[in-house]
């Protein structure tokens, strides 16, 4: 003995379209409300998903830089790099670190009969190419005993390659590098990843195909002539372990240098979890607008419900006349606003999910939807509806149906 | 037959801001099954009032008033709207028609808070709307039917869920003569079926088809009953 749901659902359907206009009007805030909430949600995860694969891209969670702490403005005595015998002394106090490589660099010119391409080249160990996970992909790469017996060979990125010999075959060539001949004995992977922001160059790992490694001992012996290291990059066994060995590499260097933060360095799982509460925080701050411009629909939608259930008084009065309950007339309001804002919901989802593609061509992010915040987006549209209906719903059903019948 | 409905001293005041206004002053009524009573009066003598609080749309301030031998003002609220939408149905001077459903919808309205399914609110909408001539005009909305066409749908939604008692307000008050005399003779067929009937109107044309007349003036009862 009462009107069903359904039945309500169905009344609500009418009285939303036999008002189309209002209905429309109404809508819209919310329409453009979950539409942002969708493309703001996708942004983020994309955002997310970006960095996480730039940090595994570059070497992953375990993974630990030194480098120079260009903040601090150093006194003239203290030095700036490593020695030789430094590296020893810190590479014998953390043997629980992986792989260990301190490197040189310099800009120079390369040359291959005719031709000349001017790019930096590195010195490094072995260890390289497991700590950046980057391997060769014709040839070899540099061996502990290229390192022993300081060997004139070279590897050289995928763009040296095509600059210097075009389409002929490099490994097993010779190629002059400031005045020594080294012996082409790899080439490494080509790197590729898309470049977010959609200025420049597509590839965002473009520089590191315009690399050259070399050993480090032929670098310092035979090039530079100096032992001065000035970064060096190492991984601990698994990330988790990585913040400890980062805490405890941070102080040895601190007790080289009396105190003084000459260096700085930085594990990737504690920029990953840094950046991600940055995120966190953007994401906070997305969603307070959101939220915001919800309560702002929300507001509008009360507004106009109290509108049509003044312009309805007389049909309130009707319906309760004829044997509706005052919880009929609160359900039949309550309903009615939360099927126009989940009306309006999901056609803001579409919108939203149909808008994505534009967005991550604008902004050259990828864009990540999930049916996770599909469903928050349905779930606000019809907490919305919820909370600015059942005030108006209240009033409606608390009419007296004398006075209502009245109502001109 | 038995009183269906039995009113003692009823009182009933309205209070608009500080001022006290008295509609009716201690009235006693009694009207039996199947009766046909026009109540008859000046405007602003209380027989709206009197109308409104016999349909369980208001309360008196004091009183008694029994209806099927229950005390309406011991009746919860769920169940008073249960009587209003099946042992009661009303009858306007401006025939309260929702103006956006069509005919047939309108007057399913009571069906529907009755609980009944779709199919079946359907066909009995449909039915009563044919004994009332218009079986031809379910779809159309109320503004595209006449005064008289509009007063017989009002009918049809009081009767639908085949009430006891139709409490009818000025029914004639917006037709010409000829339609109200229509609906009156509806009015007369429906008691003939067994239906109390309580009009309220100060029209004595109308007053002249009821069994009985009930005089009211001032909130008070005039004159008992006139035959």
């Amino acid at each position: 003995m009462a009107i069903s749901l359904k039945e309500n659902i169905i009344v609500g359907f009418s009285d939303f379209w036999s008002r189309k206009v209002r209905s429309i009007i109404t809508v819209m805030g919310i329409v453009l409300g979950t539409m942002s909430i969708i493309v703001v949600l996708a942004l983020v995860k994309g955002i997310n998903n970006q960095t996480m694969k730039w940090m595994m891209e570059r070497g992953g969670l375990s993974k630990i830089t030194v480098s120079r702490n260009w903040q601090y403005d150093k006194p003239d005595h203290v030095r700036n790099y490593f020695t030789w015998k430094e590296l020893e002394l810190i590479r014998s106090l953390i043997p629980e670190a992986k792989y260990f490589n301190p490197q040189q660099r310099q800009w120079t010119r390369h040359s291959y009969e005719d031709k000349d391409y001017r790019t930096s080249i590195h010195g490094v160990l072995p260890d390289f190419s497991k700590i950046e996970e980057w391997d060769v992909q014709e040839g070899r790469f540099i061996s502990t005993f290229d390192i022993d017996q300081s060997n004139d060979v070279v590897v050289i990125g995928t763009t040296v390659k095509e600059e210097l010999f075009g389409n002929k075959n490099a490994v097993g060539e010779v190629i002059t590098i400031h005045g020594r001949r080294l012996k082409v004995i790899g080439i490494m992977a080509f790197r590729y990843m898309k470049n977010s922001g959609a200025f420049g160059n597509d590839n965002a790992f473009s520089y590191l195909n315009r690399r050259t490694f070399v050993p480090l001992t032929t670098m310092i012996n035979k090039g530079t002539g100096r032992d001065n290291i000035s970064s060096f990059t190492l991984k601990a066994t698994d990330a988790e372990s990585a913040p400890a060995l980062r805490e405890k590499l941070s102080n040895i260097i601190l007790n080289l240098r009396r105190g003084l933060p000459v260096f700085e360095v930085e594990s990737a799982k504690e920029e990953a979890e840094e950046m991600a509460k940055n995120q966190k925080m953007f994401q906070m701050i997305f969603y307070v607008i959101s939220v915001i411009s919800l309560l702002v629909g929300a507001i509008v939608i009360a507004n106009i419900m109290l509108a049509t259930i003044q312009e309805r008084t007389r049909e309130i009065g009707i319906r309760l006349t004829v044997g509706a309950r005052r919880r009929d007339i609160f359900i039949q309001f309550l309903v009615q606003t939360i099927l126009v804002t989940t009306i309006g919901g999901i056609l803001g989802i579409f919108l939203g999910l149909s808008l994505l593609d534009l967005v991550s061509n604008f902004l050259g992010i990828e864009l990540i939807a999930g049916i996770a915040m599909i469903f928050i987006a349905l779930m606000v549209s019809a907490g919305v509806g919820l909370i600015s209906g059942i005030v108006p719903a209240i009033i409606a059903s608390k009419l007296d149906p004398v006075e209502a019948l009245r109502y001109e | 037959m038995s009183n269906i409905i039995n009113i003692k001293n009823m009182k009933k005041e309205y209070k608009m801001g500080k001022i006290t206004v008295p509609a009716l002053n201690g009235v006693d009524i009694s009207i039996k099954e199947g009766e046909f009573v026009a109540i008859i009066g000046p405007s602003g003598s209380g027989k709206s009032t009197l109308m409104h609080i016999i349909g369980c749309l208001d309360k008196p301030t004091d009183g008694n008033y029994s209806l099927n031998d229950e005390l309406v003002s011991e009746i919860k609220k769920g169940k008073l709207a249960l009587i209003r939408n099946k042992q009661i149905g009303f009858v306007f001077q401006t025939f309260n028609l929702l103006p956006h459903l069509n005919i047939l919808k309108n007057v399913e309205l009571p069906l529907m808070y009755a609980g009944y399914g779709k199919r079946k609110r359907t066909r009995t909408a449909k039915k009563v709307l044919e004994e009332v001539g218009l079986g031809d005009r379910l779809k159309h909305k109320p503004s595209e039917l006449s005064g008289g066409q509009r007063q017989r749908v009002a009918i049809a939604r009081a009767i639908v869920n085949n009430p006891s008692i139709i409490l009818a307000d000025e029914p004639t008050g917006n037709l010409d003569t000829a339609s109200g005399g229509d609906i009156l003779s509806i009015f007369s067929d429906l008691n003939d079926k067994g239906h109390t009937i309580i009009i309220v109107t100060h029209d004595q044309a109308v007053a002249r088809r009821a069994n009985r007349v009930i005089n009211i003036v001032d909130g008070l009862i005039q004159d008992g009953n006139i035959s």
